[in-house]
């Protein structure tokens, strides 16, 4: 029997390399014990797959602790142990329902193994496509139809062929892995579940486009995709799939990654240029392109992980097979990194031409709280928020840019009420403010300005017409900023305001907090009949403002509530309310 | 060569040239702050935005390139409304003051803050020519002005307004004392313009007229010109000789001056407005106001007005011994103290609220009570008692401070069956004046019974016909006030004789938020009041109190100011940006993004806290210069052009050869004058030609009233020649 | 600045190797980092001498990104996530627990040098959320209380 340990980032941080080291120390086969990486059920993390040749018997939740009834199985087949830790079937259909091409391999091969991917026919569309002419390359991808995963969704042949064209025998192909939206993570699963399949998507291109230099640019803070990305290009020379005459073609290519250093605008293309080249992260004025004028002002292309990721897969099998999914406008599939008040969060690659529902509630499983689904925001701090009325709308690019949303780079946050949508606001400005390069006036000062409205707005010293002035101001900076960072960011504001003006207005004109998040607006209050006098909340009042006996019920004093909500949190009889 | 089209205008420019570059060469203004020829395109400011037809986004015109065929349009509503959010934000970042407040409260803008700066230096003659570009009576102004500008002075917050008004006399006296300044005088335009009425306002208008070139005369009804300056302010505060040397000047200018003549009588309005091509109507206030106090009628109650104006003609009044003087404001404090010097033993202030209230200057109160004035505060007269006609006592009644009215003074109110009796020989009524209106029945008046005259263009409802000062709207107020507005008419009037239209929309300018600014860290140094004589001596006869400034007092008062205002406001381009939008960045109001701050070396001097980020200084260093020598530092909102580590710039390889300072759109660089105490000027830069080396290299040079302020490297060879300022300076004729 | 006199030969092999190639200063300085733990004022001086980039394209360029310090760090260094499903999932608590427990702000060490607080973007554990990185350990599902046993842990081992 073969033990695979989960062991994405998500997977560690949950536990699983105590997991494998609790394994390692048991009587199992050492060589029986293996790695893979992100399964993508990150809720049910840590998770350890035991194959008994095909047979798969999932665990998930797994602790050290369990390693020892793991290993009596494995030796004795005693199942008893490790029942409740199987995975139910109901969990199981988080996978069953999605469609895998850009992670088809994530959670399933051996990411610091070229062999696994190889035998999984691997680098089997790069010697196809050697077989190829570029032009035909980049037909394929053409008929495909496959947009930029990155966000905007822009033909990826159309940049290739740009690239392709542009004069100069020195050409780069670079990937922007500096996946920066909070609450995207696909990338980074890519990267660290299937390093080879990015590998290979991007010597295709840079085939397709006549680029000897292919580049990774991986934000800092993903160490282990660094590591797995590093260890996996020299597998890849090692097996000459890098290097000079590729599978014995005229085709060469160098590698190299690059990791960023901490800003979110190096996302943006020319901003990543600049940044690969050492300097400061701030956009470059466009024209020229960097189809025209890139890296070190070569024509370079600039593509993102998951684009690449689907790559191999559409040589393989065909620009048909990948257009035949989706819809008429946004073909293919897509990935989702849903997170926040869903019950099953994790990785979620469908279709084109899903709905939200399908996503959030048949897959995702609803919310994981008793309350209502009030809004999904996604497509991070260039997104926006659509709220429960528009669910089934569906999965494509001009139906959710139709919302004021974006499809961006597949965060999906589930909120339920008890998020504020003008907090939801201020959130995403306090990091596009914090993140603003400060090149462009719009951006730089815009972005602080609007944050400050928020902030006030927040705090019951919104006035009259500072929703106009809001959007007065959005709309200027969408008009004037120089990037695509300043260009979206209004976009969270704009669109809370279009769905939950009331909540706005409700802020503003009777200083209250719907959502009761806002704790400038809200007062806690405990509810004597249903205080059982536990002392609880009194004693994780950092301030000592609640008072009481024991088995009395107890009071707050408001005048000393500094509103951390510790108590509420704290209170298990729910005698505690906000208003 | 490529054709497009720009504004509606067919405009070829050659292949691969920017939208920005065509308009240039089309004379076609779009606005930049970022973009120099000097260095690469930046796109930071975004102010050069475009529409082009068929392009969905605002176009950069710094970069985005012509094409055959395209449709610009530099001054869409969508570029405009973009441009101004730009510079209001930017504005609501940029930590500064254009102006300084005291020029700012100075009803006629006058430039106290460049006049004081060049007393501190010792240059008297420019001091004067600058006060004279607003101000033509600044000795007698200096004297009398209750001055708004020390009011707003910031020095307070340390200690002590500086001293403006004595400072202005003090240059003013000197100008007096030597050669006189007469001004240039414009080719004559044959134009022919009367002024009815030769007080501050209609000697203004006169003076400023002349020197445009037209002919003006000046019609008075008294003996001598200054209206209320000569015959409402008692010589003790303003010696007669000083006003006539004044008024002499103006006369220099070529304005004629006619006396003995009276509107009504001697002529019209209409009959003057047949001969001339405009009139302007500035015949002052000179009704004393009434109280409605029963008595008001007796013999020996006076108006301030009339009073004061009897002694100045030598023929003063019937007071007695025991006179009281009603009213709080300067012309009661000019009532008692000339009573006083007139002999009377017991005089009275009677003045319905207390010391606080006053709105009399200060000074004037302090003085009056050394020379003996008896202050009787919260009283208001009942009735004037007489007997057989003739005033004998007031009973007052007694008031208490209530709630604030609308002016934000505490309201008084009668206590309620207290009253007092005083015994006097006069009654002097100085609570204001009125125009006549019997005199001017020819036009408008408004509700309150002054002249209206529109509050923009003075115009009146006479075609041609212009008011302006105490006769006019809201009536009568102070000289400065008459002077701003009769010099803000000139405009009005000159606009109107050439037939063009004038701008009268006050233009934005960036101010400091009051209660931001640290004054911790400045010295306090005493206010210097200029000597005056004793007040036994002085309340004895009339002879001017105040002594003046010594030249070194005057020194070293004026090198007590602040320098709030910015030295690049004459060439500052983010301003002149800002000013062609309609812009209200308070609408932004928030953080600063910079401490108010500043780091200078010999030469040049940085104040982040008005950076705009433009990069020009950054860039410049690096890409023409090579030097490196500041950089910017963090990101975003907080982002700051500094050296490295924060060093300053002596620290650095700076070698001062100015060119960010040339390139700043803003004051967040400047070059220090060759002048001890820093001061906004506006000066003359000429591009000029030096040998160093034996070769032939271009600087700029600033010039100011004759004097060269400073020299700038223009070029490469002046930039790196490592010559310092004062070497430069030499080369310099 | 701290007066610790810095090692300067330690960085050698990483001028070696990167000073004359184009475009490594960000390499550069995140392995001088790596090093030293922060950016020594007479490292970035040593850099700019042997790459011949002016100190102040140095500071402008660690300046721009979060990843770089130029002062030292606590021997842990808690980096809290402030992705967006962090904070639907109040990671503001746990910052405020943090805040409370070790009595300093983001960007601060304690006084001991055991602890420094960085609050930063996502880390891409969202479904963990809230997460707090320490070191090169991940922590995920976070609550106050939970967050305080893991600090009072890294407290006794460091003892």
């Amino acid at each position: 029997m073969r033990i695979v340990i989960g062991q994405g980032s998500c997977g560690i941080a949950a536990g699983a390399e105590k997991v494998r080291k609790a394994l390692l120390n048991t009587n199992i086969n050492k060589d029986d014990i293996s790695i893979t990486g992100c399964i993508g059920m990150c809720y049910l993390e840590p998770i350890v797959d035991i194959y008994d040749g095909d047979k798969l018997t999932r665990l998930v939740k797994v602790s050290e602790n369990d390693a020892q009834a793991i290993a009596d199985y494995v030796e004795t087949g005693d199942f008893s142990k490790i029942e409740s830790l199987t995975v139910s079937d109901e969990d199981s259909e988080f996978l069953t329902k999605q469609t895998r091409i850009a992670l088809r391999n994530c959670g399933i091969i051996n990411p610091e193994k070229i062999e696994e991917y190889i035998g999984a026919d691997g680098y089997k569309a790069l010697k196809k496509a050697l077989s190829m002419t570029p032009e035909e390359v980049i037909d394929v991808v053409k008929t495909s139809g496959i947009g930029g995963r990155g966000g905007a969704g822009f033909p990826t042949w159309f940049k290739w062929n740009a690239a392709r064209q542009s004069e100069g025998d020195e050409k780069y192909l670079i990937c922007n892995a500096d996946e920066g939206d909070p609450g995207a993570f696909m990338d980074r699963a890519v990267i660290e579940s299937d390093p080879h399949n990015l590998i290979e998507g991007m010597l295709i291109g840079a085939y397709a486009i006549g680029a000897k230099h292919a580049v990774v640019y991986v934000r800092a803070e993903y160490p282990l995709a660094i590591k797995r990305l590093t260890n996996a290009i020299e597998q890849a020379k090692a097996e000459g799939i890098i290097g000079s005459n590729i599978f014995g073609s005229d085709f060469s290519c160098d590698f190299m990654i690059k990791a960023g250093a901490g800003a979110f605008v190096c996302g943006e293309e020319t901003a990543l240029i600049e940044s690969l080249e050492g300097h400061r992260g701030m956009p470059r004025l466009k024209p020229p392109f960097p189809a025209q004028s890139g890296f070190w002002r070569k024509p370079s292309n600039i593509n993102n992980v998951e684009t690449f990721a689907n790559i191999a897969w559409i040589i393989n099998n065909g620009g048909e097979a990948f257009a035949a999914m989706g819809t008429e406008g946004s073909k293919g599939t897509k990935v989702f990194a849903v997170t926040g008040k869903v019950k099953r969060s994790g990785l979620v690659e469908i279709p084109m031409g899903k709905t939200l529902r399908d996503v959030i509630f048949d897959i995702g499983g609803g919310m994981k709280t008793d309350k209502e689904f009030k809004a999904v925001q996604m497509g991070g701090p260039s997104g926006g928020c659509i709220p429960a009325s528009l669910i089934d709308t569906v999965i494509d690019y001009k139906a959710l840019g139709a919302t004021g949303a974006i499809m961006g780079s597949g965060g999906m946050v589930v909120m339920d009420e008890s998020t504020c949508m003008v907090g939801m606001a201020k959130f995403f400005l306090d990091f596009t403010a914090k993140e603003s390069c400060g090149k462009c006036i719009h951006c730089r000062i815009g972005t602080k300005r609007m944050l400050e409205m928020l902030d006030r707005i927040t705090k019951g010293e919104g006035k009259e017409g500072d929703i106009e002035l809001l959007e007065e101001l959005c709309y200027s900076i969408k008009d004037g900023a120089l990037c695509g960072l300043g260009q979206t960011a209004p976009n969270p504001v704009l669109t809370t305001i279009k769905y939950f003006r009331d909540e706005y207005e409700a802020h503003i004109k009777d200083n209250k907090c719907p959502a009761g998040e806002c704790s400038d607006l809200i007062e806690y209050r405990i509810v004597e009949d249903k205080c059982k006098g536990c002392t609880l909340c009194a004693r994780n009042c950092p301030v000592d403002a609640i008072t009481g006996t024991v088995k009395n019920p107890h009071t707050i004093n408001t005048d000393k509530c500094i509103k951390c909500g510790k108590c509420y949190s704290s209170c298990k009889f729910g005698a505690i309310v906000k208003e | 060569m490529i054709n497009l089209t720009i504004n509606g205008k067919a405009v070829q420019a050659p292949e691969g040239s920017t939208i920005l570059e065509a308009a240039r060469l089309a004379d076609i203004y779009i606005p930049t702050l970022c973009y120099d020829e000097a260095v690469e395109v930046y796109g930071a400011c975004g102010l050069c935005v475009v529409e082009a037809e068929g392009i969905p986004k605002l176009l950069r015109s710094c970069s985005a390139k012509v094409s055959e065929g395209m449709v610009v349009n530099t001054e869409s509503e969508r570029v405009v409304q973009s441009r101004k959010i730009a510079m209001e934000l930017l504005m609501s970042a940029h930590d500064g003051d254009c102006v300084a407040p005291c020029q700012l409260n100075c009803p006629a803008r006058t430039d106290c803050q460049g006049y004081v700066g060049l007393i501190a230096n010792g240059e008297y003659d420019a001091a004067l020519k600058l006060i004279k570009n607003k101000i033509p009576l600044p000795a007698s102004i200096g004297r009398v002005c209750p001055h708004p500008c020390e009011k707003a002075c910031r020095r307070q917050n340390v200690e002590e307004p500086i001293n403006i008004a004595q400072l202005k006399a003090f240059a003013a006296d000197m100008d007096l004392n030597s050669d006189s300044y007469v001004p240039e005088v414009k080719p004559a335009t044959g134009k022919k313009v009367a002024v009815i009425g030769g007080g501050p306002a209609g000697l203004t208008s006169a003076y400023y007229l002349a020197q445009l070139g037209h002919s003006v005369t000046v019609y008075d009804m008294m003996d001598k010109m200054g209206g209320m300056l000569r015959y409402g302010i008692p010589q003790y505060r303003l010696p007669k000789e000083v006003l006539d040397k004044e008024i002499a000047i103006i006369e220099k200018t070529g304005v004629k001056l006619v006396n003995n003549v009276k509107l009504g009588k001697d002529f019209t309005v209409e009959s003057l407005k047949a001969d001339n091509d405009a009139v302007i109507v500035a015949v002052g206030a000179w009704k004393s106001s009434s109280m409605r106090t029963p008595g008001e009628e007796l013999d020996g109650v006076y108006g301030g007005i009339d009073f004061l104006r009897g002694v100045i003609k030598g023929n003063p009044p019937e007071i007695g011994e025991r006179v009281a003087v009603c009213g709080g404001g300067n012309t009661a404090m000019d009532a008692c103290r000339t009573a006083v010097r007139l002999g009377a033993k017991e005089v009275y202030v009677v003045y319905r609220r207390t010391r606080n209230e006053m709105p009399a200057d200060e000074l004037e109160i302090r003085e009056a009570e050394e020379e003996g004035v008896t202050y009787k505060f919260l009283t208001n007269p009942l009735s004037f008692n007489g007997e057989d006609g003739k005033v004998k006592s007031i009973t007052l009644q007694i008031m208490e401070l209530g709630e604030p009215d609308a002016s934000g003074r505490r309201r008084p109110v009668p206590v309620e069956g207290k009253t007092e009796e005083i015994a006097v020989d006069s009654v002097i009524l100085a609570i204001g004046q009125k125009l006549v209106q019997d005199d001017v029945k020819e036009l408008k008046l408004n509700e309150r019974g002054n002249i209206e005259a529109d509050p923009d263009f003075f115009t009146t409802s006479i075609d041609g016909v212009f008011a302006i000062g105490d006769a006019t709207n809201r009536g009568a107020s102070i000289a400065i006030e008459a002077i701003g507005e009769a010099d803000r008419c000139v405009k009005a009037v000159d606009a109107y004789l050439n037939d063009i239209n004038v701008e009268t929309r006050v233009p934005y300018i960036s101010k400091r938020d009051e209660s931001t600014i640290d004054y911790s860290d400045r010295e306090k140094q005493s206010r210097i009041n200029p000597k005056v004589l004793d007040p036994e001596v002085r309340n004895k006869n009339f002879d001017e109190v105040s002594l003046g400034f010594t030249e070194d007092e005057a020194k070293a008062e004026a090198n007590r100011c602040l320098e709030c205002g910015c030295r690049e406001y004459y060439k500052c381009k983010l301003l002149k940006v800002a000013q062609r939008y309609d812009i209200s960045p308070d609408r932004f109001k928030g953080e600063m993004p910079q401490k108010y701050s500043h780091d200078e070396n010999a030469f040049i001097e940085r104040n982040t806290s008005k950076c705009i980020l433009c990069g020009l200084c950054v860039r410049s260093c690096r890409e023409v210069m090579d030097i490196h020598a500041i950089g910017l530092m963090g990101r975003g909102f907080k982002t700051d052009v500094s050296p490295a580590f924060s060093l300053p710039l002596d620290e650095t390889k700076c070698n001062n050869c100015g060119l960010c300072v040339q390139l700043c759109p803003t004051g967040s660089l400047t070059e220090k004058f060759k002048l001890d105490k820093q001061v906004p000027l506006d000066e003359n830069y000429t591009e000029e030609f030096v040998e160093i080396d034996g070769k032939k290299s271009s600087v700029l040079v600033s010039r100011y009233n004759g004097k060269v302020l400073r020299v700038i490297p223009n070029d490469e060879i002046s930039r790196n020649s490592k010559l310092t300022r004062d070497e430069l300076f030499k080369l310099v004729k | 600045m701290n007066n610790k006199i810095v090692d300067l030969s330690l960085i050698d092999g990483v001028l070696d190797k990167y000073a004359s190639v184009k475009g490594s200063l960000i390499t550069i300085l995140q392995q001088t980092q790596d090093i030293y733990g922060y950016l020594p004022k007479e490292a970035i001086e040593l850099i700019s001498e042997k790459t011949g980039i002016a100190t102040s394209e140095i500071m402008g360029v660690g300046t721009f990104y979060t990843q770089f310090r130029f002062e030292p760090v606590g021997k842990y260094l808690i980096m809290l996530c402030q992705g967006t499903a962090c904070h639907v999932n109040s990671s503001e608590l746990i910052l405020q627990t943090i805040k409370d427990e070790l009595g300093i702000d983001d960007g601060e060490t304690t006084e001991d040098g055991l602890f420094s607080l960085k609050c930063v973007a996502c880390l891409g554990c969202c479904s963990l959320s809230p997460v707090m990185m320490i070191n090169e350990d991940t922590y995920g599902s976070l609550t106050p209380d939970k967050t305080k046993k893991i600090l009072k842990e890294l407290r006794e081992a460091a003892q």
